[in-house]
């Protein structure tokens, strides 16, 4: 049933776009209202539908396991984790303290500055036309990718894992006299 | 099942940069450093966007641009354990996390 309705959205001349934008407003309100709400907490809720509209972006373009791992790390994961943290440090929902500092205009300026300049550049640039791609088994071959050419990234990236994990409990355990 | 999905790339890329662009904003003007962190997680999901797209976009013979995000997302939950430890150690030493006010090596 879920191929089906994948395969309806990969092939569909009309649902395609249709998701495509339901996922893309997904993306930006919620991506917005991460930056503007004035609550930490709220904040970091808005940040669920942000990543899990970025998951769906990557079923969109064919990427069904990054879609899955999206949502298994950062909406099960990091956004659980950033919600611990904003529980354990008091006050921080606090909607009496300021969240934006002096610089609100600057700011906005340079963010404004640097998506006009990638927007112009992007509408200018004309992106060579690709071939028709044979999809097969991506999952598959990422696996394939993953063992092989990249086997140095992937054992490194474990390792990194566990450096963060041991540092982690280092440096936020209690200091003692 | 072949053939390329019925939208130009412009589509995921003009949401990526507008991703990017708002997390951007995020890191300039939040003053609490786990805002700050909110908005550096945005940025890393613009930036995997574009390789996802890219991937799938030139050709999707190789598996570069998902390899990238998978280490990206990897990374990305390191640094946040790392980052959120961090502001639990500065919260317990100055009894704040905003940004603006931990200004210790300030000259």
């Amino acid at each position: 049933m879920i191929a089906d309705l994948l395969r309806a959205l990969h092939t569909g001349s009309f649902w395609y776009p249709l998701a495509f934008f339901f996922f893309a407003a997904g993306v930006l309100l919620p991506a917005l209202l991460v930056v503007l709400s004035r609550n930490l907490l709220h904040c970091a809720l808005w940040l669920l539908p942000c990543l899990a509209s970025v998951a769906g972006l990557f079923l969109l373009l064919g990427a069904e396991l990054l879609a899955a791992i999206q949502i298994l790390v950062y909406c099960g994961g990091i956004v659980v984790l950033i919600l611990f943290a904003i529980m354990l440090t008091r006050g921080l929902g606090d909607p009496d303290v300021r969240a934006i500092n002096q610089q609100l205009l600057w700011g906005f300026a340079g963010a404004a500055a640097f998506a006009g300049l990638v927007l112009h550049m992007l509408s200018r640039e004309s992106w060579p036309a690709v071939a028709a791609v044979n999809r097969g088994d991506i999952t598959g071959r990422l696996a394939d990718a993953l063992l092989s050419p990249y086997l140095l990234a992937f054992e490194l990236s474990s390792v990194i894992l566990l450096v963060a994990m041991v540092g982690a409990v280092v440096i936020a355990r209690p200091e003692r006299e | 099942m072949t053939g390329l999905p019925p939208l130009p790339i412009h589509g995921y890329l003009t949401v990526s940069a507008l991703l990017f662009a708002i997390g951007l904003f995020g890191v300039f003007v939040k003053r609490n450093a786990i805002a700050v962190l909110l908005g550096v997680e945005l940025m890393l999901n613009a930036a995997n966007l574009n390789f996802v797209a890219f991937w799938r976009y030139g050709g999707a013979a190789r598996m570069e641009g998902q390899v990238f995000a998978v280490v990206v997302i990897t990374v990305a939950a390191a640094e946040v354990a790392i980052a959120l430890a961090i502001v639990l150690n500065i919260y317990r030493r100055f009894k704040t996390v905003n940004v603006d006010q931990i200004n210790l090596m300030k000259g």
